[in-house]
């Protein structure tokens, strides 16, 4: 009760706003909490060791540094003024209170298939049970001419679809109803392409639905240097050996046989997907499983046990080889298979495979942390291995783990380190 | 180039040349260097206390928690009981080096009329051996015994634990014995009975042994 | 005084108070844990490879206790002063989170059924005059058909691997011939033989004794347990006893069962928290709570709780206890007092073995769990009626991972060089060649072995250290140099160029300076007597029925077994009778 009552309390103190309407249902708050998390708001608005929704995420995107605001209810410093109708615009269009755009990083254009009745839950959410906070976010460093709000106005109203046309787009026909819901978490609250979709140089993404077209979820670019997979069903850099229940469960816990989340992808399930049902859950496995493969050919990954029997013999001779086993077997084993769904396997991963070793280099550096997540209460650490491997070791062990096990990734063995 | 060559380098340049001993002075220092050679000596089998920086090793360790007494109980009374009832001198461990060595010294001094150091090999094993063998008391209640063992199991430790501690140098204490180090992975051992498990060394920090 | 307040404050966090901790926030309870070590989690702390480390585990042992701060005193006689336990030897207790859940090895017994009642089956068998004069010969109270349910809870929640021989009663597998029957098969099967253990199965069975895989808590494969808590799989590294195991496979509280509590609103958790007393009434027939002091900001908190669980390591909850006044210490003089009474230990004695130069045995290929084991020796398997003791001992292979430094100590046998010249020679040709066999036995009870408060010694905290007067006694040796010497047939059928056996000598003290095992037991036992045990069945205070303790103190006599298995199924026991039966009536389970 104190949890309600305590912002309204200062929303009528600080803004002076009186709130004619009553207090909006606990079944629409409890629908909008849900909704906040099928949206994913805090991985773009919660900074560890900081209260919920106070901001301060930044965001390296190559117009400047951006640091998202703070959205609770404040009426200072967060978004205690806005009305629904101010919040549903700024949330499904990018528009400001004050009238100004918002930079494209909001995946508005993902939201705005969202509803009116959804929109009065989430407003009912953010509005009622969030606890305000008066958290400033760092000034966002954007460089002129983008620094100015008004080439966004611009941006929105050339890439970003009105509300009214995103659901549309999203009331397509579905053969499966599974599917139609599938779509419309995934197109819409969810925002997955806002990641994992590729972007035109000015920044939208080249397609919002799977309508659009083959470049929907096909592999997105670098996010704080990971670059997200493509959700698509590519045999051997997407989802095309990954079952529905592989997908349910990396979505509900962070880990399935086939891969365990790291990266970006940590806080949007810690935060976010961990908290859907079961239903909405295979809903979202089911539609993307539609998504036919971008990329053509779309060769398929077949197990090669040749280097596991090197390894199991002591034949650490292929380059990178003796440094897998000193570093990297223990976890993900000689066979590449490693233990699912405790240490995940190197052998058909996607991400391992992916046309850009990116990620694994940086984890490599930075190491990771699987948290614990309400299914699955068990932490587990990936170490950095920073201190342990010079540039030209982890490029070396990750030539061979993108290389081995039938992998065979794109540019194995070509890759120059950085020193 | 990363923080991370740097780092290496300084470890490699600090790891093969001279070192000056933070905690034993450089007659203690002598003794240290001796008496570790003389437990652990180099021979055919492997390189030997010097070798492998065991004197180092010792050195550091002198100001760790574990030197500073700091892992001990310390609390008075300190009272003398028969010696399977523990150790229950006042000294913490590089207490126990300073006085132990300050004794050792006296002692080699009034037999043979030379500092440990100065003696041949074969009188240092004489020394040694009495120190082992015999209930002489060094200085403040302190069994040359007692000393000994604290020396030998020092002398061990820095041959055989992780070069992060300044001992094990380049890793080739374990190589001698085939010790495989922190690989820490056996999976595809543990069901092949009898042969040698064949891959080199490896510590914590990556160095792997030369030419395994 | 600052003043927390819960429906039950639990004293420890290894498997004892995290066990019952996880039980009464099931049964809705709010529970505060005390640790008086630092928080520690194996996703932080455990991560490879810096973990990786003999000599800052094992050696420095970064996982036991800091015993700057409290240690106990110890004697082998009444007549003799006793001395501090100044630094770490013959046993090693945990502190921080886990306690020595989190260092243990793994192995992971039930119990032989006739232990529980050793009094009564030596006695029906052998008679009265059987045992010796001064021994607390004592039954637990309790039968493994009341127990079996919650060894079989227990092995759920530690993913513990094995091979079972009975299940209901009908033969299903190659385990121990002399285990009882179980309700249900191990959740993961048995671990893999190293080398050794399956030279030792071989020998074993050829010379026609009855060899089984050892029940391990050491994940034969990935596993998750009934509270969601994730296990990797064991890859035999090594780095069990000792360390925080880098794959998540070796159980312990931090990664079997903490993960879910953490999750839970209704548990706290406070670390450097050091529990100085239990609170009593005036009347000392009901706790209060307890008090303890933040050694961060060395202030005294009070808890306040309507139920009390000692879950600290069997010493620690025998010394809570003397120094709150629960229940009446033990008078040896006397031969009255439950407090302090049958404090027992094992008998460990190892036995080595080298193989030709052409065969290796790679000792640091090891899991602290697994192995292969006899039981012919054991608990009342054999005749002990032409020996004349009381007894028995396991025996088995449990290569845990023979690490340099520790391995140097003994290095190429008793016989060899310890240093200088031909220590190398001896210790280099051997490291890879030997392996040891342990004979692990049990301990009775006698009525000068006991704990009670030292008249000198104080720790940190100005409270009285506790003493430990202890001593081999001519039974147990006895026992351990019969079972040994059944050891030479393995030894000679194990294809060996040199074997060493190692057993107890007649009249030898107990050394607080050389390693043996950290099972310590009893000191606060369970029965069916008040005027010989401090806790009923239940492990509830006979005293003051609002204080359980949990642990192997409530053990009467020291077992042939490993005893976490038992602590472990006596916890999840004793938490299964205060949810049915304790909360809806406080008060004595057993009328006194």
């Amino acid at each position: 009760m104190r949890r309600l009552a305590f912002p309204c309390v200062l929303t009528l103190m600080f803004a002076g706003i009186a709130h004619a309407e009553p207090v909006p249902s606990a079944a629409l708050i409890e629908e909008g909490r849900y909704l906040a998390r099928a949206a994913d708001c805090s991985a773009c608005h919660s900074v560890e060791g900081k209260a919920a929704y106070t901001g301060g995420v930044p965001f390296d995107l190559p117009i400047g540094r951006l640091y998202s605001p703070n959205i609770t209810p404040d009426p200072q410093h967060g978004i205690g003024r806005y009305t629904e109708q101010q919040f549903a615009r700024a949330v499904r269009e990018g528009v400001r209170a004050d009238g100004a755009s918002l930079y494209p990083a909001m995946p508005y254009p993902s939201y705005a298939r969202m509803s009116d009745h959804e929109m009065q839950a989430l407003y009912a959410w953010f509005h009622y049970s969030v606890t305000p906070s008066s958290e400033v976010p760092p000034a966002s460093t954007m460089r002129w001419p983008l620094s100015m709000r008004w080439p966004m106005t611009v941006w929105r109203w050339m890439f970003a679809p009105k509300p009214m046309q995103a659901r549309q787009m999203s009331e397509r026909s579905f053969d499966d109803p599974d599917v139609a819901r599938g779509a419309y978490l995934v197109e819409g609250p969810g925002h997955c392409g806002a990641c994992h979709t590729p972007r035109a140089i000015t920044l939208q993404e080249k397609a919002l639905t799977a309508r659009d077209g083959p470049a929907y979820l096909a592999g997105g670019d670098a996010v704080d240097g990971w670059i997200p997979p493509s959700l698509r069903q590519e045999n051997r850099t997407g989802l095309g050996r990954w079952g529905e229940d592989d997908i349910v469960s990396f979505l509900r816990s962070g880990r399935a046989q086939t891969g365990s989340a790291f990266g970006g992808m940590t806080n949007a399930i810690l935060h976010g997907t961990q908290y859907l049902t079961d239903h909405d859950l295979h809903a979202i496995a089911r539609y993307l499983r539609t998504l036919p493969p971008a990329r053509q050919p779309d060769l398929k990954w077949i197990y090669d046990a040749r280097t596991a029997v090197a390894l199991r013999k002591g034949d650490v001779s292929a380059r990178g080889a003796r440094l897998y086993v000193d570093n990297c077997a223990a976890c993900h084993r000689t066979d590449g298979r490693g233990y699912p769904p405790v240490f995940p396997p190197l052998a058909g991963n996607p991400v391992v495979m992916s046309e850009k070793p990116d990620s694994l280099i940086k984890l490599l550096h930075t190491g990771a942390t699987l948290p614990a997540m309400q299914t699955a209460p068990s932490a587990f650490t990936m170490p950095s291995f920073a201190k342990r491997l010079s540039e030209r070791e982890i490029a070396d062990v990750v030539s061979f783990v993108r290389d081995v096990w039938g992998n065979g990734a794109v540019d194995a063995g070509k890759m120059v380190p950085k020193e | 180039m990363g923080g991370l060559e740097g780092w290496r380098q300084a470890i490699a340049a600090e790891t093969d040349g001279p070192y000056t001993p933070r905690f034993f002075t450089p007659e203690e220092w002598r003794f240290i260097e001796a008496a570790c050679e003389c437990l652990f000596p180099r021979d055919e089998v492997g390189p030997g206390a010097r070798d492998l920086a065991v004197p180092r090793f010792i050195d550091r360790q002198m100001d760790t928690p574990w030197g500073r007494g700091a892992l001990w109980y310390m609390m008075a009374p300190f009272e003398a009981g028969p010696p399977n009832l523990g150790y229950q001198l006042p000294l913490a461990p590089r207490d126990l080096y300073r006085t132990g060595i300050a004794g050792a010294e006296r002692y080699c001094v009034k037999a043979h009329g030379k500092s440990f150091a100065d003696l041949d090999t074969d009188t240092q094993v004489a020394v040694l051996t009495s120190f082992e063998k015999n209930p002489i008391d060094l200085d403040e209640g302190l069994p040359a015994s007692l000393f000994f063992e604290q020396l030998l199991a020092n002398t061990l430790e820095g041959a055989f634990s992780d070069p992060l501690y300044g001992g094990n140098r380049h890793l080739e204490g374990w190589v001698m014995l085939g010790f495989p180090g922190a690989r820490a992975d056996f999976m595809d051992w543990v069901d092949q009975y009898g042969p040698a498990y064949p891959l080199g060394s490896v510590a914590i920090n990556g160095e792997t042994a030369k030419g395994a | 005084m600052d003043i927390l307040r819960a429906d039950a404050v639990v004293v420890g966090s290894g498997w004892a108070g995290s066990i019952l901790s996880k039980e009464l926030r099931e049964a809705g309870l709010s529970v505060i844990m005390l640790e008086r070590g630092p928080d520690r989690s194996t996703a932080v702390e455990g991560a490879y490879p810096d973990s990786i480390d003999e000599l800052r585990g094992a050696i420095r042992h970064r996982l036991y206790q800091d015993l700057s701060q409290t240690t106990v005193t110890i004697r082998n006689r009444m007549d003799q002063r006793a001395l501090p336990y100044r630094s770490l030897g013959a046993f090693l207790p945990g502190e921080g989170v886990g306690g020595a859940g989190l260092h243990w090895s793994g192995v992971h017994f039930r119990v032989a059924p006739d232990d529980l009642a050793l009094r009564s089956n030596v006695i029906a068998r052998y008679g009265r005059k059987f045992v010796p004069e001064g021994m607390h010969l004592q039954d637990y109270g309790v039968t493994y058909e009341e127990l079996e349910p919650f060894f079989d809870k227990a092995e759920k929640v530690f993913g513990t691997s094995g091979e079972p021989y009975r299940i209901n009663g009908k033969i299903v597998g190659k385990g121990n011939v002399f285990s009882p029957s179980r309700s249900d098969a191990f959740p993961l099967p048995a671990l893999k033989d190293v080398y050794t253990a399956y030279l030792f199965r071989g020998a074993a069975e050829r010379v026609g004794y009855h060899p089984y895989s050892l029940p391990a808590a050491n994940a034969s494969g990935p596993y998750t347990n009934p509270y969601g808590a994730q296990m990797g799989p064991c890859n035999f590294c090594g780095y069990c006893s000792g360390y925080d195991c880098y794959m998540y496979s070796k159980a312990s509280p931090n990664v079997n069962i903490q993960p879910a509590l953490r999750q839970d609103a209704g548990f706290r958790l406070i670390s450097r928290a050091h529990v100085l007393r239990v609170d009593l009434d005036s009347a000392k027939k009901h706790a209060r709570g307890v008090t303890y002091l933040d050694l961060d900001t060395q202030r005294e908190v009070k808890v306040e709780a309507a139920l009390v669980i000692l879950g600290a390591f069997q010493f620690h909850n025998v010394h809570l206890m003397l120094l709150s006044g629960i229940g009446r210490p033990y008078d040896a003089a006397k031969n009255e007092g439950v407090v302090g009474r049958n404090f027992v230990y094992q008998t460990i004695t190892t036995s080595h073995a080298w193989m030709p130069q052409d065969r290796f045995t790679n000792q640091f290929i090891g899991t602290g769990g697994g192995g292969v084991a006899i039981d012919d020796f054991n608990s009342m398997n054999f005749d002990h009626g032409p020996h004349g003791f009381i007894g028995g001992s396991p025996v088995w292979v449990n290569q845990a991972g023979v690490k340099p430094i520790a391995a140097s100590s003994f290095g190429g046998g008793k016989d060899a060089p310890r240093w200088g010249k031909g220590f190398k020679r001896a210790f280099a040709d051997t490291y890879r060649h030997a392996f040891a066999i342990d004979a692990h036995g049990s301990n009775m009870a006698y009525r000068d072995a006991y704990l009670d408060l030292d008249p000198t010694w104080k720790d940190a905290y100005g409270q009285p250290l506790l003493r430990m007067t202890y001593d081999w006694h001519d039974n147990d040796i006895r026992m351990n140099r019969y079972v040994v010497s059944r050891i030479e047939p393995i030894m000679k059928e194990l294809g060996a160029t040199k074997y060493e056996l190692g057993m107890l000598q007649p009249g030898q003290s107990f050394d607080t300076r050389v390693y043996k095992t950290t099972h310590l037991g009893g000191g606060a036992v369970m029965g069916d007597d008040p005027t010989t045990s401090a806790l009923n069945r239940y492990l509830q205070s006979w005293d003051v029925p609002n204080v359980f303790v949990i642990g192997s103190n409530a053990f009467p006599q020291g077992m042939g077994y490993n005893p976490t298995g038992m602590v472990a199924a006596l916890a999840y026991w004793a938490a299964h009778q205060i949810r049915t039966t304790y909360l809806k009536a406080p008060g004595p389970l057993v009328p006194s």
